[in-house]
């Protein structure tokens, strides 16, 4: 194949060309002179001690030698010629592209490509540079190769109507698990595992890390249906494995999964070839084109480039509480819907559990790429990992505990016989299984395929009919139909989640919002009536989010469980199985925040606060009780009393309410003084005047002062200022509900004008007061301390935190305590609710 | 090609080795270093005999006796141009590996008769000119090496099926 030459910007231009030493049609070797040319230079002359130099011009002629090797065609330039700068100097044909290297020699003509000379600028190994082949790294083709193969590839593949299908291994078609536990269950019939794992298949392996897991058993449970699902969808796709475990695993799995190697051929990549620890990547087999390609993986992150082609699959997991064994490279996932049905995680190797997986997310930093001492680490990470499996047998522990849990239960109920000495025949059901085989996704998995196939075959044809006519045939991409394909499944769906991702993050970032996305749902950061599902975590309910959205009929609170099924039936599911319920979830009744209705209403009626600046406060997410009695009351007087401006208010409210608009919630308590009754806010100053006696901590809170940038005046004009502090802490608490205490004083605080602070402070004052009496000491402390722990195990915290402080306060005006008080403001708010829960 | 070749090693023994039948654990411990590994552009295949085994010199600072041993073995030196016998190991769409005793040999789809087409649909896919050539994982070929290269310890080929009497070997 013909290749022209440049000259190279290395020669001393202008040259001239004296003469060309060969001619069209001649064989010319590497580092054969080709021509000599002649170009001047400067030459320093003379008596350079007597410093009597000067420069001459000086001509002098070289030679340019071939940096390639074949048959020279045509020269470009011609003798005599005067060049100035870089250009085109021949056509070579070359005697070899060197298109297929392997371990630095072309695989063409058998030359040392890692040979390198003064003639050629470009090293010969930079001319393969592809890596394209599943189970070599170390065969590299060129782009042209490359692409020729690619075609062929398409065309085979059109010719039987078939896309490509990466599949991952772990927890995407299978799970795999080396506790020892599963292979004393196969063996024990009379376990209440048995039937469960009597079909899992297990290899042994030779290459694994050294030590314990050293040549351990590898228990491999296929997804339910799975080898109808493989072979029916063999017919549509061809099948690539590409999975983040080693060769020798891979291959393990492969063999079990397809023993006569019918469904995956040699297809198979793993990390070995990979060539990146942490992320997978098409490229890596279809470097020119991922036309055809798709992907089925339960890790949306590790596809950082294909997240078009990927469709992601709900992992599985059957042994509990593993995840994935071959993960340990990979950043924590962030991505897992866990289900509603409270699953002991038991963390069987610092893989992600299910559950509170997030507690150590500190120690996983983002993996630093190509960083040799990380991925060495990460492999004793992994090792370690497969060993404390091995150790600790975390499956063991589970059974253990569930029939601690049935002896427990049984107890209760019956003065039978142990559970664990009983005979399994006569009692069945007395131990409970861990492990359950009731995984369904294949069956959606496979309709998704098959209609992608069937959809991308239509706009094929339909493409190959466009282009007999235009003759501009362009291969359609299935990445562009699968993501219309997808964005119909929940179109015209709003979905707010609560309690789902960690606070800080835009929604829109997480794996959960992207996926949102792509379904064609609108992703909402705060409760507005365009929402119209509301996710709540089961875990983490009663969250401010929710507390809004009950209040909209409209919206639709469900649980995660109907996120995840409508990500696996690629529908907007019907809602009533999922719809979450107070009751169901051990919260406090609704009856009960009834009760307190009553108070509320008799509280505040007579002066009728504005509206805004009463609920906001009344959101404050730990209030629990009052925050729901005034719910129920503020309510009311939508309906009754405020029907004129119901609607514009409500929508300022949800505003106000917002997690994550901070300006929103500035606004909000200069609003509510519109409708302010500033005589009433005198009386109650003279009355806190009049009443303040408690000079004692004036020293303590001076500090608080001071943050605010005021200086603080001495005697009862310090008093009255104090209290409204705490007031309207009390206020911004309610204000800002979805963030964190502290961040949240601190944050609106700084940026606002003293004036303001001053007239919200007069506000707040007012606002309190006509509420005082509502607040139920008790009973508050006690919710708070409940849900500050309920969300203590993960950062995730979804504004619940400050409600101890808040609380706090609460109980201690009540109680009229002042001095207290003070102590108690001062003091973090985490301590304070360890005193109080 | 196979060469008789004389070849000689340091082997340092332990003091706790030092004794009577010192002279066999020489040789002993020679042959687990030295037997199957890549010396260069060689492999050593089998050490035939020592013929001299120099006295022990014990060496300043560990104690260790070191000996230097004069051995004949049998060297594999593959060169360029030789025709082996090889196992196919892994088929693609560029070409073929096969294995040559220790050495890795790839054989790419351009020094592959022209007849002999990729098969990707065949499982496992294959080299086949759908008749008596079919290439696949444990085939048995002859090969032609036209490229060699070697690191430490290491060695690499090329080869090629192209020419008389090259590819399949009948069973």
């Amino acid at each position: 194949m013909s290749k022209t030459l440049r000259l190279g910007p290395r020669l001393r231009y202008p040259i001239t060309i004296v003469n060309l030493l060969k001619q069209p049609g001649d064989a010319v070797k590497k580092q054969q002179p080709l021509f000599r040319y002649s170009y001047k230079w400067m030459k320093e002359v003379g008596d350079a001690i007597r410093d009597d130099t000067w420069e001459e011009e000086q001509t002098s002629s070289a030679t340019f030698d071939s940096p390639t090797e074949g048959d020279l065609k045509q020269w470009l330039i011609k003798e005599g010629q005067v060049i100035r700068a870089d250009c085109p100097g021949l056509v070579v044909k070359e005697a070899c592209g060197h298109e297929i290297q392997f371990q630095g020699m072309c695989g063409i003509c058998g030359k040392d490509m890692t040979e390198v000379s003064w003639a050629s600028e470009t090293r010969d190994t930079d001319r393969a540079p592809i890596s394209m082949v599943h189970d070599q790294t170390s065969l590299t083709v060129s782009k042209t190769q490359a692409q020729r193969t690619e075609n062929e590839l398409q065309k085979r593949l059109l010719q039987s109507r078939k896309l490509t299908l990466v599949v991952d291994l772990d927890q995407t078609i299978i799970h795999a698990c080396i506790d020892p536990t599963v292979g004393e269950w196969q063996k024990d019939p009379t376990n209440p595992n048995y039937e469960s794992v009597k079909n899992v298949k297990a290899f042994q392996l030779n290459d694994g890390p050294r030590g314990v897991a050293h040549q351990c058993w590898y228990y491999i449970k296929m997804r339910p249906r799975l080898e109808e699902f493989l072979r029916r969808i063999a017919t549509m796709y061809e099948l690539h494995v590409y999975t983040m475990g080693t060769r020798a695993y891979a291959e393990g799995v492969a063999r079990i999964v397809d023993p006569e190697r019918k469904l995956f051929g040699n297809r198979v990549i793993s990390r070995d070839e990979n060539g990146n620890m942490f992320a997978k990547s098409l490229q890596r087999l279809f470097p020119v084109s991922t036309n055809m390609v798709v992907i089925i993986d339960d890790r949306a992150d590790v596809w950082p480039k294909n997240r078009s082609n990927l469709i992601k699959v709900s992992p599985y997991d059957f042994f509990r509480g593993i995840g994935d064994i071959n993960s340990s490279f990979l950043p924590k996932r962030q991505d897992i819907i866990t289900p509603a049905a409270d699953i002991p995680a038991v963390n069987g190797n610092g893989a992600p559990p299910v559950g509170g997986k997030k507690a150590k997310e500190g120690e996983a930093a983002a993996p630093a790429e190509g960083d040799l001492a990380v991925t060495q680490l990460q492999v004793e990470e992994q090792k370690r990992a497969l060993e404390k499996q091995m150790m600790d047998r975390p499956l063991q522990l589970l059974q253990l505990k569930q029939d601690k849990e049935d002896e427990e239960a049984e107890k209760a109920t019956t003065q039978s016989e142990n559970s664990q000495d009983a005979p399994p025949s006569s009692q069945p059901q007395t131990r409970h299984q861990v492990l359950r085989d009731d995984d369904d996704e294949l069956e959606y998995l496979e309709q998704h395929l098959t209609r992608l196939h069937k959809v991308y075959f239509e706009e094929h044809d339909r493409e190959l009919q466009d282009a007999a006519a235009t003759d501009d045939f362009q291969l359609p991409d299935v990445g562009r139909t699968l993501s219309t394909l997808k964005r119909r499944a929940m179109r015209g769906v709003t979905v707010a989640l609560t309690g789902m991702i960690p606070n800080g993050v835009t929604v829109e970032d997480t794996e959960i919002g992207q996926q949102l996305r792509s379904f064609g749902a609108t992703v909402a950061s705060r409760i507005t009536r365009d929402v119209t599902h509301l996710v709540v975590n089961t875990l983490r309910p009663m969250t401010d989010k929710w507390r809004q959205a009950r209040r909209i009929p409209s919206i639709k609170i469900v649980n995660q469980d109907w996120l995840a099924a409508c990500f696996s039936q690629w529908a907007t599911v019907d809602e009533t199985p999922y719809l979450f319920s107070v009751a169901s979830n051990g919260a406090p009744a609704p009856a009960v925040e009834e009760a307190s209705d009553p108070d509320v209403a008799s509280g505040s009626d007579e002066d009728a606060p504005p509206k805004g600046i009463k609920r906001l406060r009344l959101k404050a997410p730990t209030l629990k009780l009052v925050g729901v009695g005034g719910d129920t009351q503020e309510l009311d007087g939508d309906e009754s009393d405020d029907e004129d401006d119901g609607e514009d208010e409500l929508e300022a409210e949800f505003n106000n309410l917002a997690p994550d608009a901070l300006e929103d919630g500035q606004l909000s308590p200069i609003d509510g003084l519109k409708s302010f009754n500033w005589g009433s806010v005198d009386e109650e100053l003279d009355e806190f005047l009049a009443s303040g006696s408690d000079d004692d901590d004036d020293d303590e809170d001076e500090d608080e002062d001071e943050d605010e940038g005021m200086t603080d005046a001495d005697g009862p004009a310090a008093t009255r200022k104090r209290k409204f502090d705490a007031d309207e802490d009390k206020e911004e608490g309610g204000t800002d509900s979805e963030v964190p205490s502290s961040q949240e004083t601190a944050g609106s605080r700084s940026g606002r004008t003293s004036q303001a602070k001053r007239l919200r402070r007069t506000k707040s004052a007012r606002g309190t007061s006509s509420l005082r009496n509502q607040y139920v000491s008790d009973v508050d402390g006690e919710e708070a301390g409940k849900q500050k722990k309920s969300s203590l195990p993960t950062p995730q915290v979804t504004g619940d935190e400050d409600g101890g402080e808040l609380n706090g306060l609460d109980a201690e005006m009540e109680a009229e305590m002042e001095a207290e008080l003070m102590a108690e403001f001062e003091a973090a708010p985490g301590i304070m609710v360890e005193e109080k829960g | 090609m196979f060469f008789l070749h004389n070849l000689e090693r340091r082997v340092t023994l332990h003091p706790s080795y030092f004794g009577r039948n010192m002279h066999d654990l020489v040789t002993t411990k020679l042959v687990k270093d030295v037997e199957g590994t890549c010396a260069g552009d060689y492999y050593i295949i089998a050490i035939m005999d020592t013929f001299d085994v120099s006295e022990g010199l014990v060496l300043p600072g560990s104690g260790l006796a070191e000996f230097t041993v004069g051995y004949r073995a049998v060297v594999w030196r593959p060169f360029k141009g030789e025709v082996v016998d090889a196992i196919a190991s892994s088929v693609n769409p560029h070409g073929f590996f096969a294995q040559a005793g220790p050495l890795r040999l790839f054989v790419s789809a351009h020094l592959i008769p022209d007849e002999i087409k990729y098969d990707a649909n065949a499982t496992p896919p294959q080299f086949t000119n759908n008749a008596d050539m079919v290439i696949e994982p444990s085939t048995h070929l002859r090969v032609k090496i036209i490229g060699l290269r070697t690191e430490v310890g290491e060695m690499w080929a090329i080869g090629s099926i192209n020419g008389d009497f090259l590819g399949c070997l009948q069973a």
